[in-house]
């Protein structure tokens, strides 16, 4: 038997969670947050309006990041949660 | 084997065999598929007797993304045992880990993207010798246990504590070699110019220096007893499409020159600024040729305002190369272009 540590350490705060997706899309509104990578905001918007047009939600509008390796501008994250209750995001290469 | 729960830290393995070792950490996801040492209570308490300067063990160096992993000097030990580190060497691991958890390193963004980036080591000063680190000959490796197993440190500590494990925090599309451990000393008694710490304002009798990149990018000149055309063929190296800096003009360079490619350079009165200044001219690109090949930049304004037939500098200003001398005999340098949204930080060693 030995005994060693663990390499990991302790988690310093909660990871930042994802809110829980809204129960009934009707009435929802839909945002994306491009991060400017190539044909993300494409993606994203027509993913959007497919969505909305299948659920009865609507289409909030696209937003756009500074750059997709930094976070997300604090003042246009503010926004987007004020006019959005889903948000597409994350579309990577 | 079962962890203790009034331990938490503390795992049981039934064997202390190598083997046995290897493949609880394989199934856990922990470490990098080679050979371990195991970090047993006592391998890890002369870590921290020999390192930690009397600071505390659970002081938190660092809290690091995307995990948010807390890098206590415990949590330093632990993984600088696993790599097979020396036990004076953990205030060089420390002052690494600040480095990285500094702002303009952007480490979420080092661990998360698709780009084969990874931090570079460098260590200086008096450090480099009281713990054995190559600066000379082969000092990007193989063949030394200090820079091999600090660098391999740090990559556990990315693995382990900011959780950037492939395929889930780290992205990275092919990775590279560089990710197994990446760490080099300057080599000061070769280098005709001050000490890169000096020149980027830090007086400290070691200091690290952490610089998120590509794999080194060699060019060789056998022949040139000037510095002209020894500085064009790194301006060459530089001035690629292929790299991640292209489309982002503040990004970094470091130039690693070899003591033969610095000796002529420095001999023909050429300063530091002197070698920045030249490769920031003639590291250049024709404006419409980067234009056509990206669909996204990140160009400063004046840049963006260049007509497509100027030829535009790869990197926008001779601060952003930043020059050092490493290694031993032999007409080799190298250059090593940064992830693009980063910038390296240096800071002195303290435990």
């Amino acid at each position: 038997m030995t005994e060693l540590y663990s390499p990991e350490g302790r988690v310093g705060r909660e990871a930042v969670r994802l809110v829980a997706a809204p129960e009934v899309m009707a009435g929802a509104r839909i945002g994306v947050l491009d991060n400017g990578k190539p044909g993300a905001g494409l993606l994203m918007e027509t993913l959007a309006h497919e969505l909305a047009r299948r659920t009865g939600a609507t289409y909030a509008g696209m937003f756009q990041k500074g750059s997709a390796a930094t976070p997300c501008e604090p003042d246009l994250l503010a926004k987007i949660s004020k006019s959005s209750d889903l948000v597409l995001t994350g579309s990577a290469d | 084997m079962a962890a203790d729960p009034n331990k938490p830290d503390l795992l049981e393995l039934d064997s202390d065999s190598p083997e046995a070792l290897l493949e609880h950490f394989e199934a856990k996801g922990w470490g990098d598929g080679l050979p371990l040492v195991a970090p047993t209570r006592e391998r890890v308490e002369a870590m921290l007797k020999a390192g930690s300067g009397g600071g505390p063990a659970d002081e938190v160096i660092a809290t690091l993304p995307p995990r948010a992993g807390e890098a206590t000097r415990h949590a330093l030990a632990v993984n600088a045992v696993l790599a097979g580190c020396s036990p004076g060497v953990l205030p060089v691991l420390v002052s690494a880990v600040r480095g990285l958890a500094r702002p303009e390193m952007n480490l979420r963004g080092v661990n998360a993207t698709t780009h084969p980036v990874a931090p570079l080591l460098i260590v200086h000063g008096a450090a480099v010798d009281a713990s054995g680190f190559n600066s000379g000959l082969g000092a990007f490796g193989p063949g030394n246990r200090a820079n091999a197993s600090v660098g391999r440190a740090l990559r556990f500590v990315l693995m382990h504590i900011a959780g950037a494990r492939p395929g889930d925090g780290d992205a990275s599309t092919q990775g590279q070699p560089s990710k197994y451990s990446y760490c080099i000393a300057e080599n000061a008694s070769a280098s005709p110019w001050e000490t890169y710490p000096r020149s980027q304002g830090i007086d400290a009798p070691s200091a690290v220096t952490l610089h998120c990149g590509e794999n080194p990018h060699n060019f060789h000149d056998m022949e040139s007893e000037t510095p002209g055309p020894i500085l064009d063929k790194a301006a060459s190296v530089m001035a690629t499409l292929g790299s991640n800096n292209a489309p982002v003009s503040s990004a970094e360079f470091f130039v690693v020159l070899g003591p033969e490619h610095a000796a002529p350079i420095a001999s023909a009165g050429w300063s530091r600024r002197d070698v920045q200044t030249y490769l920031y001219e003639r590291a250049r690109l024709p404006v419409s040729t980067v234009r056509d090949a990206f669909e996204v930049v990140q160009f400063r304004p004046w840049i963006e305002a260049l007509a497509d037939d100027d030829w535009m500098p790869i990197t926008d200003h001779p601060d952003n190369i930043k020059l050092l001398v490493a290694g031993g005999a032999g007409k080799h340098s190298c250059v090593i272009p940064s992830w693009g949204m980063t910038k390296s930080v240096t800071l002195p060693v303290e435990p």
